[in-house]
């Protein structure tokens, strides 16, 4: 069985070939770029997909040496994410699916990356830290779902990193950058507020003091600080969860998981608790469509339920924890 | 002295004070914290966690009976607690208890900071455990936190147990009243949405 995933959520228009082996057989991507200290702009990033989306599509039958004819699935992330963006992919898919008269599954994007990071490390039933622009969340799967046992009460880390690399003037998405600069600095630690509230997170408040030192500090040294802080934030939280549900795996994915130096903290902190940490690889941490793919797969060869075409649609604030799971 | 149980942060020893069995809870440096924030983040919490248990008690509360604090090492000495951790034995009752409890430290602006199941023991008695997260706040949003947080642990953890968020917010709004009981709720459904659903703006 081979599945076409159709990933749009966000800043990625990404088409993926995947078999039911779970191997990954081409991942075509083009990535909305927002100018410099600019956030991304749905509209503009749903123009930007809706020329890429072509393009991206050849690209990724091409390398699986594919046509459509060759196809069984087409999956496309159906939320949460923007509404522009997102209807391009619902967009793209019902064209493609209808079309050449394939089933066509909607999948939630959260649960790609944690069903591809599964499947490439080869974690069971772990922990998951989802760290992205959208997403901070820490989850264990339970009774058919996807439990959210802690999140951020404010903005993502994704958003912290972001927003404050904005503010600092840089080219979004920023965390690289900050990593980078924080890996410079000689390991002054400036205090900066660290909230936790049992396994959740608040962010706010370290966005604006950050900001504030920088005027007064050197740029190395508050990107260390907020590194520090706000990863020994997210250690803690994880390490609280896994004491309390008693998970011997967990598990880091979503875009943010790239940075080494939170994958690090995360590993110290399972030590504590006996678990074995896994990591996404780098090269999939981020949005694809594999991730779609995959999920896909695993979705259709389970319940063998398909969308009407008319009926997909995407939904933008599609939580991941009103999801049924009829495969794990 | 012999560890009985490592938390979510602190390691829990069993130890004897005055002849009676006690409990050394231990905050123990934590690796992945640099140096500076975590030592201050532990002896904090281990100032507050002292400060605050006594605090509860004195709001009709029942907590472990404090011995003796020693922020320096993070460490403090208090009473032993026989019984279950509520975690293995929730029940709707149980629920309703621990909703009165929340109402009790809110009506003296004591913000728990950690209600999850793991931090309440069971024998005939429902006592409170862990106040290292807790602080002093007035702000309905704070208590909502805290409400939030249960709300949580209920419909994930406890998914299984019906009916256990409804029977909290019964023993809450007993203690509390209807009024400051739905503007409470009012403000776990705004954070709610605040979290879950924030995306690239
Ligand atoms: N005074 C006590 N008497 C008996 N058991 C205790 C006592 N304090 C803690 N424990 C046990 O240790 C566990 C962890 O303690 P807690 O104070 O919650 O630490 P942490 O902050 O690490 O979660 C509790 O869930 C409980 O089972
Ligand atoms: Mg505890």
């Amino acid at each position: 069985m081979l599945c076409l995933g159709i990933e749009s959520t966000a800043h990625t228009f990404g088409c993926a070939v995947v078999d039911e082996k779970g191997r990954i057989l081409s991942d075509a991507r083009a990535v909305y770029r927002a100018p410099e200290g600019k956030g991304i702009h749905p509209r503009e990033a749903s123009r930007h997909h809706i020329e890429a989306s072509h393009g991206v599509l050849k690209e990724a039958l091409s390398q699986a040496g594919a046509g459509m004819k060759d196809i069984d699935l087409v999956g496309y992330s159906a939320g949460p994410g923007l509404g522009p963006c997102l209807r391009v992919g619902a967009v793209v898919a019902r064209t493609v699916a209808g079309y050449h008269k394939k089933p066509l599954v909607p999948v939630n994007h959260a649960l790609g990356h944690i069903e591809l990071g599964a499947a490439l490390t080869g974690a069971s039933d772990p922990l998951v830290l989802l760290v992205s622009g959208g997403h901070t969340m820490i989850l264990a799967f339970l009774e058919k779902r996807w439990r959210v046992f802690g999140e951020t009460l404010d903005i993502t880390i994704g958003q912290l990193l972001d927003q404050f690399g904005r503010a600092m003037g840089f080219a979004s998405p920023c965390g690289g950058r900050i990593e980078k600069l924080a890996s410079e600095s000689s390991g002054q630690y400036l205090h900066l507020p660290y909230v936790v509230k049992g396994n959740d997170v608040s962010f706010s408040g370290m966005l604006t003091a950050a900001v504030k030192l920088a005027s007064t500090s050197k740029m190395a040294d508050v990107c260390y600080s907020l590194q520090e802080t706000s990863f020994a934030m997210l250690a803690e939280a994880v390490e609280r969860a896994l004491s309390f549900t008693g998970k011997k795996e967990m598990m880091i994915v979503g875009g943010v998981s790239a940075n080494k130096r939170l994958a690090q903290m995360l590993e110290m902190a399972c030590e504590r608790q006996a678990s074995r940490f896994f990591a996404c690889p780098i090269k999939y941490a981020g949005d694809n469509g594999a991730q779609i793919a995959w999920t896909a797969i695993l979705d259709y060869k389970k319940t063998k339920k398909a969308v009407k075409i008319p009926d997909a649609f995407a939904t933008q604030s599609w939580r991941l924890d009103t999801v049924d799971v009829a495969w794990r | 002295m012999q560890l009985l149980k490592q938390g979510a942060e602190a390691d829990i020893y069993v130890t004897e004070w005055h002849g009676k069995k006690a409990v050394s809870k231990v905050r123990s440096p934590k690796a992945y914290r640099h140096e500076a924030l975590d030592s201050a983040v532990r002896r904090q919490r281990t100032v507050h966690e002292a400060h605050l248990m006594s605090a509860a008690k004195a709001a009709g509360v029942s907590t472990p009976f404090v011995h003796f604090v020693d922020p320096d090492n993070a460490e403090i000495l208090m009473e032993f607690v026989q019984g279950k951790q509520a975690k293995d034995a929730l029940d709707v009752k149980m629920c309703m208890q621990i909703g009165r409890y929340a109402a009790l430290l809110h009506g003296a602006n004591i913000i728990h900071g950690d209600l999850t199941t793991s931090n309440f023991i069971v024998n005939n008695r429902l006592v409170l455990l862990d106040f290292g997260l807790s602080y002093y706040s007035e702000r309905m949003e704070d208590m909502a936190v805290d409400v939030r947080l249960i709300k949580e642990v209920f419909t994930s953890a406890h998914v299984g147990l019906r009916g256990a968020f409804p029977a909290f917010v019964r023993g809450y709004g007993s203690v509390a009243g209807k009024k400051k009981t739905s503007q409470i709720l009012a403000n776990v459904k705004e954070i709610e949405q605040r979290g879950r659903y924030a995306r690239v703006e």
